[in-house]
């Protein structure tokens, strides 16, 4: 598993407050809204904060934010692919 | 006791809003159909472009109260106007007191506790009523967006039960960086401005404004309307999204018709709530369709206004007066292409016709709806009541302290030592599952807590159908949060998860949702005397169904000690006070049980001056006193220990009782919440013999205002 995607667990555990959950638990392909971590749109727009913050990407458009929430490892491509943070 | 259920008219009208100030310029203004909402610039933003909003251009008077309260007094003074009486009650709704003031003291570092003096939402309605020289009761409530909706249902309530003749009510809320940037993080903002039920809608726009409307059961002698009824009810679903399929609107919406005992061909136009964002006016649609035909003229002046948050719904209801006097159906500004998806008929330019009988909706954060028939003066209907003011039988009980749960809470108290401090937040969450509360800070936890354990000490597998919370501050880590990161991180970074958790009726939400809550849902906030006011709300809600099972609520109320803000806020709390919080509540019905426990709310008025002959008269007279009552638990917010001392003086003076005199803040700390835990406290006592059970405890409270609450078997 690459290190953005295993960054982004440890974020995820630390600002949704999934304080029972290790991040050797989340499954990066399952699915991240409605999935068995209990996500919804609330927590969702917290993580558009957070991608925003740290990688300066911005999701502002619910088509788009549906496809790159849908999972985990879709989250870390989107933002592999736009982040001016990232050196690819 | 049945009686008649009394009419109830507007005799004045005062509104303040992006559309104008007055009656005629908000007619003139909707007559126009055109949209005020533009860049902000009530405050500054590093933030580029200003996002649209809804703000007013000049609040007439100089003053240096909080723009939410000097919304309030402009619209109650209009309301006013030509009357010389007092009103014998001022209702508010507002969900922003004086936070605008407090984010730039903040701001600027200010640590002076004084400066913060107008911070608490109940300070708004003690200053109106202060402004129309009201002394009975200043109630506040706040349930979000439906705040202002549900301050006239509670007038309503107690005028056509007879407590009150003359009721000021209605909401106000001012535009400040909370609601601004909050809506924002959650991406409910529409670029554009808000376009109701359009196709391409993509949100709302926050506003401000006040509306408040005197009400009375004496027909004035040009009333500009009646109010007929009103139904309330919670979706128990989200914390910020309402129900997609509109099935707790739905409720509320009938449950007003039937309140006003109306067929839904009764109504002749629907002022919806109509948001602008795409799921509320979805939901709304659906809602409206499964009540009402097709072809019923509906409209949403949000487009033109934006959206006053707890001022909406009053503001609203002013404008169906409008409808009412003039024949006159206002549009729905903005909405170009009606979204066919919704399937209603948006009147689409202002129209003159007949207009006898209108519904407004009021949906909220924590799934708040409040719908209000308003109808011509002529139409005539009798209804009749159950009896206001009766015991409320307690099925169930719970209190928190800084020592522990409802056992730890109480052997402390019974061995005589403090039950003060700041219960470690495990402790606090203990019982609750935790992947549910992950999102939630400590009020909210404590309420919860509270709620669950009530719920298990009544024995009852069903859970109550209603919840009443009283709060004196609401969620104040979240307001901290939110307003710390929008700061530190230059208003770029709000965090939606504290803005949904910060609004004061965010966990009467949660606990309806966990507990399938589905009825009434009211939060209460006044200061030291929260409780007391969620016992109000309660004892006015819970009368319609006196003897169904469904007539049952959590009554309970809950403060969080907040290292930052608690000394800040509450004039009872120096710096050097030792934080205290906690919260207790009860489980009741309005269904008299004998044998069992049983409390009232006695009485509740502002305190004028230290003479006691009120209140032993609420509570029957000298001689009744001094043969019925057992224990006194009195309550004595430090920041009025001497004006508070001297009231139970001449109290226990004039009525002659030389019984125990418990000062509960000894034990509980100073919060604003302490007299929901006296409230246990007092049932403990009769529960477990410590005191003669045949006599009655009254737990009294003396400061700002004077309450009493009496305990007794039935």
């Amino acid at each position: 598993m690459d290190d953005l995607t295993e960054k982004l667990k440890i974020k995820l555990i630390e600002i949704l407050n999934l304080s029972d959950v290790t991040p050797e638990e989340i499954d990066a392909n399952a699915q991240l809204v409605g999935g068995d971590l209990g996500i919804d749109s609330i927590d969702v727009l917290e993580m558009v904060v957070m991608v925003e913050k740290d990688y300066g990407v911005v999701i502002n458009n619910k088509e788009i934010g549906e496809k790159v929430f849908s999972t985990l490892a879709a989250l870390a491509d989107y933002i592999r692919k736009n982040s001016p943070n990232l050196s690819s | 006791m049945n009686g008649n259920r009394k009419a109830v008219y507007i005799a004045g009208i005062g509104i303040i809003s992006p559309l104008g100030c007055g009656l005629d310029a908000t007619e003139l203004a909707l007559r126009k159909n055109n949209s005020v909402i533009a860049p902000l610039n009530v405050f500054t933003t590093k933030q580029s472009p200003a996002l649209p909003v809804g703000q007013i251009r000049e609040i007439p008077g100089i003053s240096s109260l909080p723009r939410t309260h000097q919304l309030g007094i402009v619209a109650a003074k209009q309301a006013m106007e030509g009357y010389a009486l007092a009103p014998d009650a001022v209702i508010i709704g507002t969900t922003t007191g004086g936070i605008l003031t407090t984010e730039g003291l903040l701001a600027s570092g200010e640590k002076n506790s004084e400066k913060y003096s107008r911070h608490g939402l109940t300070t708004v309605a003690e200053e109106i009523a202060q402004q129309v020289g009201c002394s009975g009761q200043a109630l506040t409530v706040s349930t979000a967006c439906s705040s202002g909706t549900v301050a006239i249902s509670m007038a309503l309530k107690m005028l056509q039960s007879g407590q009150a003749e003359w009721v000021l009510a209605g909401g106000t809320d001012s535009l400040c960086r909370l609601t601004y940037f909050g809506f924002h993080s959650l991406q409910l903002v529409d670029p554009e401005g808000s376009k109701p039920f359009d196709v391409n809608r993509k949100g709302m726009s926050v506003a401000e404004g006040a509306a408040l409307l005197l009400l009375t059961t004496e027909k004035p002698q040009h009333p500009l309307g009646r109010i007929l009824g009103s139904g309330l009810s919670c979706d128990a679903h989200h914390p910020a999204a309402p129900h997609p399929e509109g099935k707790g609107a739905a409720s509320a919406m009938l449950k007003a018709l039937n309140n006003s005992r109306l067929e839904p061909a009764d109504i002749d136009y629907i002022n919806l709530h109509g948001t602008g964002t795409p799921d509320n006016d979805l939901a709304e649609s659906k809602a409206v369709r499964s009540v009402f035909h097709n072809s019923l003229p509906v409209s949403s002046i949000k487009g033109a206004t934006g959206h006053g948050l707890a001022a909406s719904g009053a503001i609203e209801s002013a404008i169906a007066a409008i409808c009412l006097q003039k024949d006159f159906l206002p549009a729905n500004t903005g909405c170009r292409e009606p979204d066919p998806d919704c399937k209603v008929s948006p009147v689409l330019q202002p129209e003159n016709q007949p207009v006898a009988a209108v519904l407004s909706n009021s949906f909220g954060f924590g799934g708040n709806n409040a719908c209000l028939v308003i109808s011509k003066t002529d139409c005539s209907h009798v209804h009749v009541s159950g009896n206001r003011n009766a015991p409320l039988t307690i099925l169930g009980k719970a209190c928190m302290t800084g020592v522990g749960h409802t056992k730890e809470s109480m052997a402390a108290f019974l061995g005589k030592e403090t039950m003060a401090g700041i219960l470690d937040l495990k402790t606090v969450s203990d019982k609750l599952p935790a992947r549910k509360v992950r999102r939630l800070k400590r009020f909210s936890r404590i309420a919860l807590a509270l709620a669950a354990a009530a719920h298990e000490d009544s024995g009852r597998e069903q859970a109550p159908h209603s919840v009443f919370m009283g709060s004196g501050w609401g969620a104040l880590s979240e307001t901290y949060d939110f307003l710390d990161k929008l700061q530190k991180s230059n208003e770029q970074f709000p965090s939606p998860i504290d803005f949904v958790g910060s609004v004061h009726n965010s966990a009467a939400g949660q606990i309806a949702i966990m507990h399938k809550a589905t009825g009434a849902n009211i939060t209460s906030s006044g200061g030291d005397y929260s409780f007391e006011q969620a016992l109000l709300a309660a004892d006015s809600f819970l009368e319609m169904d006196a003897d169904k099972e469904s007539a049952s609520a959590f009554v309970l109320a809950a403060d969080e000690g907040h290292p930052q803000f608690s000394p800040l806020f509450d004039p009872s709390i120096e710096p050097a006070t030792p934080l205290a919080d906690g919260g207790g509540g009860f489980y009741l019905c309005k269904k008299a049980m004998p044998g069992k426990l049983s409390v009232r709310l006695c009485h509740y008025e502002e305190q004028t001056d230290t003479s006691p002959e009120s209140l032993i008269a609420a509570l029957g007279g000298k001689d009744t006193l001094q043969l019925n009552c057992g224990t006194i638990l009195a309550g004595i917010p430090a920041a009025w220990s001497s004006v508070g001392e001297e009231y139970l003086k001449n109290f226990t003076k004039a009525s002659g009782l030389d019984i125990p005199i418990i000062h509960y803040r000894k034990f509980t700390g100073e919060f604003a919440s302490a007299s929901a835990v006296a409230a246990v406290m007092a049932v403990y006592l009769l529960e477990t013999g410590e005191v003669n059970p045949d006599k009655k405890i009254l737990v009294l409270g003396f400061g700002k205002n004077v309450t009493a609450m009496e305990f007794a078997c039935q």
